[in-house]
């Protein structure tokens, strides 16, 4: 057993009643992995992450974090969900402070994280403005922001990006690549988009319909940043599309 | 050549939204031609002004400055012209047969002539036995299709389209833009699609109309020559997504 | 685990209702208490069922303070429903009703009491037209505030279908703002009733308001109790009667 793995999940299943949702899911995340979790619509993306911060509880198997089973109130989960969430009282800064302030962290690091996100986020313009001012991928980048600057044991994203365009995508995720560089977090990022997963992750998880089992793992080997038009990309992606594909 | 016909033109529109605090200028100077029968796409960034756009075409916001003709034989009522809409719009209190003949209703059709026309479009949209279920039992996708059922089912001539997939899931999306496109090659209409997805953009479109951030002009045209069903992932359809992404403005 | 909770969750609330019951026992106890025990309020809950005080027995109370609250209530609905309909579609109409309703609302329906007798005497009228000040109150609000919480969206949406302005208020604002409506007759019904306990106290010869003066006049704390119950009691079945009614003519609306 790998002392390098930040989670274990093992052989996770639940059921709503008769509704097999999840099926003995296995799987690891090393320490600093960037895990992409891609499936069919509808295939319990949603559950395990309820499952993974305790809001509901499995029933068959376990998720651990650092070796003892995931507990909101000892492990240090970030989550950034599809609608923006920043705090509409904070500016832009405070936001980002916010986590550290409640960890309570010592003064000169929360201002020396805080200083870093915001620069990676290219935000120290509008540092002192409220969220309501900025646009809503302003908002989002806000909340990753300040989900990163807590180093937490684990981040998840889910569907942050929603429907921005393409180019906006683009953008923010690199910016996610560098937050991640930069902090060494572990990170698990959903997705729907095969092309976002195939673009953002070092390790992929394909899921199966349910009962959802995990299809396949897969580790991504390309180089940053990559071309979503070169050879190589397509191929994968079109790997992945083939094995999601119901539509 | 069936384009040769132009179905509406817009010229030099502007539309400036006056507030108390400071004017925004969504829409700088737009002037364009739509074709009869063709899929003309509109693609731009967040916030450009396109949603603004078929709104003022639809007559559902006055415009600053400009005109927009339209080229039907008979009058040209907002009757004429279809809109599906982001958010579907759908009538909650009525059933999907309901929303369907609705417009159908609205124009005094009798009853009888309204179901057969309206289970014509469901049964279209792949929407059998839903007739009776209300909006709130449906999901995303499925609503989109009413409401794609709702618009064909009036006989428009133009059909406006404001990212009417944007609500929905990467997946989601790839199924409606393929129904979507089964869909409009067997009735062919006039379609105008606004989107901000480069590639749903090339999926569908005969043409395309790139449009600059706020406040927003014509930035370029693309004539679309692939041969449908599109492939997303062969290299005609990269090369073009390329050129046309690098020749969108970055709105954060 | 699951189990228990379920049965602790059908245990306290017995058990709340149980410790008010011995809360009532231990308070009417005592020789000088005021307070009727248990048996002497149920002995008088029988007597008031069988025979009849000011010419009529307790379901016939009952019945009379309803028949006043559902008549005022009906009447409340059909004024009120025009009126907000009107004050949320109409910006001219709006202008003009509104400022004259808002001045008017907060007076306390009892506070017409004598006006209205000094104009209609003390029959059946001035009770109603009391209770009807209160329902309609929350009629014309409900009504209105449903009308502005419209999604603009929908009423575009009609448009590009072709509707006309008759037909967009016909079709789609009626229709959309119903669920604003029927809460707001739950209101006024809730209201109604507490205005005509109020009025029947203050002028009335039958109705259980006018019970519960008789109570008060006659010494007779175990009538009033019984009264109490039974508002209580009858509150509870329209209350749910509503909410029934209110499920079915909204099913369509989300959660």
């Amino acid at each position: 057993m790998s002392d390098n793995n930040k989670v274990k999940v093992k052989n996770l299943s639940k059921n709503f009643g008769d509704l097999e949702v999840l099926k003995d899911v296995s799987f690891d995340v090393k320490k600093g992995d960037f895990l992409c979790i891609v499936g069919p619509t509808g295939c319990g993306k949603t559950t395990f992450l309820n499952l993974l911060v305790k809001l509901i509880e499995p029933t068959n198997g376990e998720i651990l974090i650092d070796g003892v089973p995931a507990d909101p109130t000892i492990h240090d989960i970030s989550f950034v969900f599809q609608e923006p969430s920043a705090f509409p009282w904070l500016t832009v800064e405070q936001n980002i402070r916010f986590g550290l302030e409640v960890k309570k962290l010592p003064e000169p690091k929360i201002k020396e994280r805080v200083n870093e996100i915001l620069s990676i986020l290219g935000l120290e313009s509008v540092k002192k403005q409220y969220p309501h001012q900025l646009s809503a991928s302003a908002e989002q980048r806000i909340v990753i922001g300040r989900s990163f600057a807590l180093h937490p044991d684990l981040l998840l994203l889910d569907e942050p990006y929603g429907q921005m365009d393409l180019k906006l995508r683009y953008y923010l995720e690199d910016e996610v690549i560098k937050l991640w560089k930069a902090t060494g977090s572990t990170v698990i990022f959903i997705t729907h988009n095969i092309e976002e997963a195939v673009y953002v992750a070092e390790r992929c998880l394909i899921l199966s319909q349910k009962p959802t089992t995990i299809k396949e793992e897969m580790t991504i080997d390309l180089q940053r940043p990559r071309d979503v038009s070169s050879p190589e990309f397509v191929k994968i992606r079109e790997y992945i599309t083939d094995k999601i594909k119901w539509w | 050549m069936e384009k040769c016909v132009t179905r509406f033109s817009l010229k030099n529109i502007s539309k400036i939204f006056f507030k108390k605090n400071e004017d925004a200028h969504v829409i700088e100077d737009i002037s364009l031609d739509v074709y009869d029968n063709e899929f003309l796409v509109i693609l731009g960034p967040g916030q450009c002004g396109k949603t603004t756009l078929l709104n003022i075409v639809a007559d559902l916001l006055p415009k600053t400055k400009g005109e927009v003709i339209f080229n039907f034989e008979e009058d040209t009522d907002p009757g004429k012209l279809g809109f599906i809409f982001q958010r579907y719009a759908l009538f909650p209190w009525k059933t999907v047969m309901q929303n369907v003949e609705m417009g159908l209703k609205l124009r005094g059709k009798n009853k009888k002539e309204r179901r057969v026309k309206s289970q014509e479009y469901i049964d279209m949209v792949g929407l059998q036995g839903f007739e009776k279920s209300h909006p709130k039992q449906l999901s995303g996708g499925m609503k989109q299709r009413v409401g794609i059922a709702r618009v064909f089912a009036t006989d428009a001539h133009v059909i406006l389209m404001d990212e009417p997939f944007g609500a929905l899931d990467a997946q989601t999306r790839y199924q409606m833009q393929g129904e979507l496109s089964n869909i409009w090659e067997h009735k062919k209409k006039t379609i105008v699609f606004v989107t901000n997805n480069i590639e749903e953009a090339i999926y569908l479109a005969d043409r395309i109309i790139l449009l600059s951030g706020a406040p927003s002009k014509v930035k370029a045209e693309y004539n679309i020559k692939l041969s449908r069903p599109r492939s997303l992932t062969n290299n005609d359809f990269l090369e073009l997504r390329n050129t046309i992404a690098k020749n969108t403005d970055l709105v954060l | 685990m699951k189990i228990m909770k379920k049965i602790i969750y059908i245990l306290l609330p017995l058990l709340s209702v149980a410790t008010i019951v011995l809360a009532w026992v231990l308070v009417a106890a005592p020789e000088e208490s005021q307070m009727p025990g248990l048996a002497e309020t149920g002995a008088k809950f029988i007597d008031v069922m069988t025979n009849k005080i000011s010419g009529a027995t307790l379901p016939i109370h009952i019945l009379v303070s309803l028949r006043r609250v559902l008549m005022a209530v009906a009447l409340a609905m059909v004024t009120g429903v025009v009126f907000g309909v009107l004050i949320g579609w109409s910006k001219l109409f709006k202008s003009l009703a509104y400022p004259i309703f808002e001045i008017i609302r907060p007076i306390p329906p009892i506070a017409w009491l004598p006006i209205i007798i000094l104009s209609m005497g003390i029959g059946e009228s001035p009770k109603i037209a009391i209770v009807f000040i209160s329902a309609f109150m929350p009629i014309v609000i409900n009504t209105f505030a449903g009308m502005r919480m419209i999604d603009p969206l929908l009423f575009d949406a009609a448009k590009t279908l072709g509707a006309n302005k008759r037909q967009l208020f016909f079709n789609i604002a009626i229709p959309a703002c119903t669920p604003a409506i029927v809460a707001g007759m739950k209101t006024s019904v809730s209201n109604g009733w507490m205005t005509v306990l109020a009025a029947e106290m203050i002028v009335a010869r039958q109705g259980v308001g006018f019970l519960i003066v008789r109570g008060m006049q006659n010494g007779d704390p175990a009538l009033i109790v019984v009264c109490m119950f039974a508002i209580g009691i009858v509150s509870a079945l329209v209350s749910v009667g509503l909410t029934k009614i209110e499920g079915v003519l909204t099913k369509w609306k989300n959660a």
